[in-house]
């Protein structure tokens, strides 16, 4: 046996004391939200009920990639071009997984802090209002690239250890590039007319609800106008969720048929017009906001 | 990073200082053109509700800008150096209302990295903050299950988790019975002791600033009443408080007591009962005379005599006039 006897030995009771090291700021602060937030999203930390959404969400957002993967894996280069899907076509396929995300991401983001009167002692740290904003935009735009961007970027990974991906480092780093700038413009669309709607509300109920009437609404309506009115194909740039969905053609040289006639300069007008609305209700609805 | 700025503002003299500071809603002054100095140590800022305590707070985070004049706490001007600031500020709000499901530790923990705390030094100093707060058992519990008085510990330990240099509370003994009122107050008394914290407390319970402050700091609709450190606000004054007994052979004699007093030049307040009266004058030992030779003349008899003492209520009386 060894000997353990470590003469002098004492506990060390600290206690409470002076901090004398340094203090991260405003930065560490956001960089502190957007952890707390992120976690809070994805139920870490917190009871297994709080899990169970987040993770059927994003098991749901990946199992399309996943599944061809699996019969990359098994049938390799017998997969048919014509069956084989464009890489653009996977952020079609998490469609429902993204919808229920950006409904569900936005409300725990921020009403949650209101509800609970978190975003008052927030204020009282280094944070304000626009860094508070900042952070909490942020987290629920990572969160939201899990079900949007990760499952493409998986499936050009899966094809590319298979051989089965894009010929040349160049090629592969532009399908890459465009991946990224995919998911990164889908959930800036969703993620501002998300938070926007969940702005409105105090209830996380209501304001999930107020999301999917705003993305889901919206589409119907215009869709209705086109059928019954015969309303110019114009009017889609007013459908956000079909709007996200023309992103990812469009960045890949590719047109969806419903945004046949309208070029591309008009979507991405529209996408930008939606994003600033989004954050003008944000804002307005903050600068309301008393602090304390 | 701050830890430059905190070098720079260790030595004021004053923690808070306003001039002339003014804050207006519309056509309501919630300020009325302050000049305040908040020196270290427990500062008391009381008022009744209303009176512009939450306002004056606000504008020390920098969270509410002046309407007009000027202040600076720590050395710092809140409003251009806000978020500098409030690394180095603690913050008990008055509500309880708290995410249920969190547990305490979380919650102090998320809020000093919040305020500048290294992640593992947060959750060290989380766990002191806590211990220190009498909560060291119960740290991992969810706030949701937790009492008024254990959610009152818990605001107090999230505001001085990240070593403030100086902690504003609002109400901290709000809902509290009289055990845990003693309890917190002695808490505040101590992290201001013991770890040379100022403390700058808002109350509308005069009694237990008196109990607990250095300083006072009045406010009545948004004008100061008083300020200075409590010695000089509160304690004895030149003036006694007589209680009479009446008698049932002289029952003219206690407003006899009066009458020869105010003909004395003396100050003299009797109370709805008719037997207890308050004398004032120039000198407590030429009143208490004064009182002596009344009651001798009068043939009353004396049932207690005191020194007078002056409590923070007749800050109020005293400006309501």
């Amino acid at each position: 046996m060894s000997d353990l006897s470590v003469d002098g030995a004492r506990i060390l009771d600290r206690g409470y004391r002076r901090f004398e090291g340094q203090r991260s700021g405003v930065r560490g602060a956001v960089r502190s939200l957007v952890w707390h937030t992120t976690r809070s999203i994805l139920g870490l930390g917190r009871p297994a009920r709080h899990k169970i959404f987040p993770v059927i969400v994003v098991l749901v957002s990946f199992m399309p990639a996943l599944v061809f993967l699996g019969i990359a894996a098994l049938f390799g280069d017998l997969l048919d071009d014509q069956i084989r899907p464009e890489y653009w076509e996977f952020f079609g396929f998490s469609f429902v997984a993204t919808l229920l995300f950006a409904s569900m991401i936005a409300p725990e983001a921020i009403v949650r802090d209101r509800r609970d009167k978190m975003f008052s002692l927030y204020l009282s740290t280094p944070l304000t209002k626009p860094s508070y904003l900042v952070a909490k935009a942020i987290a629920v735009l990572g969160t939201m690239s899990l079900v949007v961007a990760a499952p493409p970027i998986l499936w050009l990974l899966g094809y590319t250890f298979q051989s089965l991906g894009p010929d040349g480092v160049g090629e592969w780093l532009g399908v890459m590039g465009r991946i990224v700038l995919t998911g990164v413009a889908i959930c800036a669309l969703y993620g501002a007319v998300s938070l926007a709607a969940a702005s409105l509300t105090d209830r996380r109920a209501f304001a999930s609800i107020a999301v999917v009437f705003v993305l889901l609404g919206a589409s119907i309506a215009v869709n209705v106008l086109i059928e019954s009115a015969d309303a110019s194909s114009t009017i889609r740039l007013f459908d956000p969720l079909a709007l996200g969905l023309e992103i990812a053609p469009r960045m890949f040289g590719d047109r969806s048929v419903d945004f046949d006639e309208i070029p591309t300069a008009q979507v991405a007008a529209a996408i930008v017009g939606w994003i600033s609305v989004g954050i003008a209700v944000i804002v307005t609805r903050y600068r309301k906001l008393a602090a304390v | 990073m701050v830890s430059g700025l905190v070098a720079g503002m260790v030595d004021v003299v004053s923690v808070i200082s306003a001039r002339q500071l003014t804050v207006q809603f519309g056509e309501q002054r919630a300020l009325d053109a302050l000049d305040v100095d908040v020196p270290h140590g427990v500062t008391g800022l009381v008022g009744a509700n209303g009176a512009g305590k939450t306002t004056f707070m606000s504008v020390v985070l920098g969270l509410r800008p002046a309407t007009s004049g000027e202040v600076e706490v720590l050395g710092f001007d809140p409003r251009r150096e806000g978020a500098a600031l409030r690394c180095l500020l603690g913050y008990g709000p008055e509500h309880h209302v708290l995410p249920d499901e969190m547990p305490a530790s979380d919650f102090v923990k998320h809020l000093a990295e919040v305020r500048g705390m290294p992640g593992t030094e947060a959750r060290g100093r989380a766990s002191d903050a806590l211990w220190l707060v009498g909560l060291g058992e119960e740290r991992f519990r969810a706030l949701g299950t937790m009492s008024t008085g254990q959610r009152q510990r818990v605001k107090l330990a999230q505001a001085i988790a990240a070593d403030p240099r100086l902690v504003l509370l609002d109400e901290p003994t709000d809902g509290l019975d009289p055990v845990q009122r003693d309890e917190m107050l002695a808490l505040i008394r101590q992290i201001s002791a013991e770890y040379e914290i100022d403390v700058l407390l808002s109350s509308h319970l005069l009694e237990e600033v008196e109990r607990i402050c250095d300083n006072v700091v009045a406010l009545d609709a948004g004008r100061l009443v008083a300020q200075g450190p409590l010695e000089s606000l509160v304690g004895a004054d030149a003036g006694v408080v007589v209680e009479l007994i009446e008698v049932a052979e002289r029952p003219a004699a206690v407003s006899q007591v009066v009458e020869s007093l105010v003909r004395a030049d003396l100050e003299v307040h009797r109370d709805a009962v008719g037997t207890r009266i308050e004398v004032i004058g120039p000198d407590a030992d030429l009143v208490a005379d004064a009182v002596r030779d009344a009651v001798v003349d009068a043939g009353a008899r004396v049932g207690r005599i005191v020194r007078r003492r002056r409590r923070l209520e007749d800050l109020f009386e005293g400006s309501q006039t």
